[in-house]
């Protein structure tokens, strides 16, 4: 095909103005080149995962002046020591933070032990029911449901030692293991990593007396916390800037990556990365992008996974392909869960970066994309808006139409773009790096220490 | 009669200051709060009732927060006011609020009350109009942090200015007043009192924080003071 056969149309002003049409102009694209549609070779099986960075790597990235601050504050917890107990070691987000976490907070000299519960697969039937109910799903709380996971909870509880002097639970799962705590000796912390605002009222009851016996809770968003008699604490989640997903691509990676997945960089990229799940509202960016594209040239890129997994997943996509039609523009890859890099190549290749979720946890591929400094398209909902305040480091949106705006706009507005993408950044490196996730877990560790000496005089 | 011996005054000298300057860091933990505002009149409730820590968490703290913006982004309330109420006149009225004019949190406090309150007395009909998500107040639990900066000269202080993290210029700079007690700063007042430099000193105080990042903040310092003749 002849490059110069296509045209399309593109907005040269924001609109009509006095009755008057827009002006547009012609201008030629490149050659498109239709996806590929199977998965190139070199991502059907997973990488060897890289060894962990080390305290002094983030150097580089955040300065001396806080690696610093992070050996000052661990100096008084030298010799005390970190329990952290969650239900599972691999997969998920927690267990993907504990693994930077709990090397990092060792090598401050702040031995961290990391035990992961056991269950049957009742255990883990009734604690994913328990966990869908606490985001708000119906459930009916049974006698035998309350009995399995306070089963299981004991048995790990007689298999288990809790001789650090803070212990950390994450998540309900394993939240009744409060019963071994020794007050004298221990502080425990529960981490909370879901979405509190809406629970079904049965099974936070049934939660709550253990939620109420520690020493303090921890939520991911103001808006998940509970009102409870125990001080309250905000962790963001966080992203490792080292890690696969986030490190730093030289161009020549990025473009051999999206070359692969057929994916032309000289024409603006808009990308969303999900798995293919409703709540993610795929179906509303294909929409938004073909309302913007009758103004700006683009392609679409939508990158996920859990569609081979998850029955309602690969409906999702079906439905996807059959919004997307036969548009070579629209890139649609459904990715295996160890495509880390393949991911972060993507990010870094768009033009803009659209999250245009309907519900939210915290939204960690917000966080991927303002680190990269994209300008971020997101839907206001769950923690997106503690990552995006409004035309300073990101833009919100509420619908497909305001979506469609966003996107003709901000790729007319380079320079507004760009402004938000360095605001973006900026906001990752002060709140949500692994780092300061280090830093939250010893401030609060002092802060109890504190709290536990004045307790004492 | 023995003659009396009156020391004059000691010169300062700006190559040697008589004390040295120690960098000093605060870190804070972000501690949800039990108070939400959903109206106007709740966050005008809610600002009369909080905690010290909260207002210093959602004035203060929160410009330490977004370091990076110089577009206009001040405090927390002023941007509830425009993001999730859409009432522009207030937010302006609350942005335009200067944390260095203040020297104790009371004080501020009593601003920004004085602030919704004149606004609902003009409307007050806004007063219970609902928000489009609640502002949720939060405070800081605070630890302050030795450095390995310490500078006994002035090189040594820019040197050591550029070197510490920008929650210590924060500290120094911005929280410093609270500690103090005066409209000034630490840098400043290390700089006129042991190196002798007022004029210096009053230049750094005229910084506009609210136009500048904190890093921009740290440039200009540290350029004055490298224009101090050796």
């Amino acid at each position: 095909m002849n490059s110069k056969d296509q045209t399309v149309t593109v907005a040269t002003s924001p609109g009509p103005q006095n009755g008057s049409e827009p002006r547009v102009e012609k201008i030629a694209t490149p050659e498109r080149r239709r996806a590929p549609r199977t998965l190139p070779a070199s991502v059907l099986t997973p990488p060897a995962p890289p060894p962990p960075p080390h305290l002094d790597d983030y150097k580089k990235i955040i300065g001396e002046g806080p690696v610093d601050a992070l050996h000052f504050l661990a100096r008084e917890l030298k010799g005390k020591s970190i329990k952290m107990v969650n239900s599972t070691a691999v997969g998920g987000g927690v267990a993907e933070m504990l693994n930077r976490l709990v090397p990092l907070l060792s090598e401050l000299e702040v031995p961290t032990h990391w035990d992961v519960i056991t269950g049957g697969n009742d255990f883990f039937e009734v604690t994913k029911a328990f966990h869908n109910a606490l985001h708000g799903s119906l459930y009916e709380l049974t006698k035998a449901a309350q009995e399995i996971f306070l089963m299981y909870n004991e048995q790990n509880r007689e298999r288990m030692r809790f001789d650090e002097e803070l212990v950390v639970i994450h998540d309900p799962q394993p939240a009744a293991l409060i019963r071994s705590r020794d007050k004298a000796k221990s502080d425990w912390v529960w981490r909370c990593h879901i979405d509190l605002s809406n629970p079904d009222a049965r099974v936070w009851e049934f939660l709550r007396p253990f939620i109420e016996q520690y020493d303090a809770a921890i939520f991911s968003s103001q808006s998940f916390a509970r009102q409870l008699p125990i001080p309250q604490y905000l962790f963001y989640p966080c992203i490792d800037p080292l890690s696969e997903k986030n490190k730093d691509l030289s161009d020549e990676q990025v473009q051999r990556i999206c070359d692969e997945f057929g994916i032309d960089r000289s024409r603006p990229i808009v990308t969303q990365v999900s798995r293919f799940d409703r709540l993610k509202d795929p179906l509303g960016v294909v929409h938004a992008y073909k309302l913007a594209k009758k103004y700006v040239d683009c392609q679409l890129v939508l990158a996920g996974g859990g569609a081979s997994d998850d029955p309602e997943g690969a409906v999702v996509l079906q439905e996807v392909k059959e919004a997307a039609g036969d548009d070579p523009d629209i890139i649609i890859l459904d990715l295996p869960p160890w495509c880390a890099l393949e991911i972060n190549a993507i990010q870094r290749a768009s033009t803009l970066v659209v999250q245009k979720s309907l519900r939210e946890g915290f939204g960690l591929t917000v966080t991927e994309a303002l680190w990269k400094g994209k300008p971020t398209i997101a839907g206001a909902v769950g923690g997106i808006p503690n990552q995006i305040i409004h035309k300073l480091t990101g833009v919100l949106v509420h619908t497909v139409e305001g979506c469609a705006f966003q996107i003709r706009y901000l790729l007319t507005h380079p320079e507004f773009a760009r402004q938000i993408g360095i605001n973006g950044r900026e906001h990752v490196k002060e709140n949500f790096l692994m780092t300061t996730n280090v830093k939250r877990w010893l401030l609060l560790y002092r802060i109890l220490q504190r709290a536990r000496s004045q307790k004492a005089a | 009669m023995s003659a009396t011996s009156i020391s004059a005054p000691e010169k300062l000298s700006p190559r040697k200051p008589r004390k040295p300057f120690y960098f000093n860091t605060s870190e804070h933990l972000l501690r949800i709060g039990r108070q939400k505002a959903s109206t106007f009149a709740e966050l005008l409730e809610a600002l009369q009732t909080c905690p010290d820590d909260s207002i210093f968490q959602h004035t203060f703290r929160t410009l330490q927060e977004h370091h990076f913006i110089r577009q206009g982004f001040s405090n927390d309330f002023a941007h509830w006011s425009l993001f999730a109420c859409h009432e522009p006149v207030l937010a302006e009225q609350l942005a335009s609020v200067d944390v260095r004019e203040f020297t104790s949190i009371s004080g501020l406090r009593a601003r920004m009350v004085e602030i919704v309150d004149g606004f609902l007395k003009q409307h007050p009909r806004l007063g219970s109009q609902p928000a489009l998500e609640p502002f949720y107040f939060c405070a800081s639990d605070l630890l302050i942090l030795p450095t390995s900066c310490v500078a006994d000269s002035l090189p040594g202080f820019v040197e050591s200015l550029r070197a510490v993290s920008l929650h210590s210029i924060h500290h120094h700079f911005i929280e410093a007043r609270l500690r103090l007690h005066l409209m000034s700063n630490d840098f400043s007042q290390w700089l006129e009192e042991e190196a002798g430099l007022p004029e210096v000193a009053d230049s750094i105080e005229r910084i506009d924080i609210y136009t500048n990042t904190l890093d921009g903040v740290r440039q200009q310092i540290a350029r004055l003071v490298e224009q101090v003749p050796g």
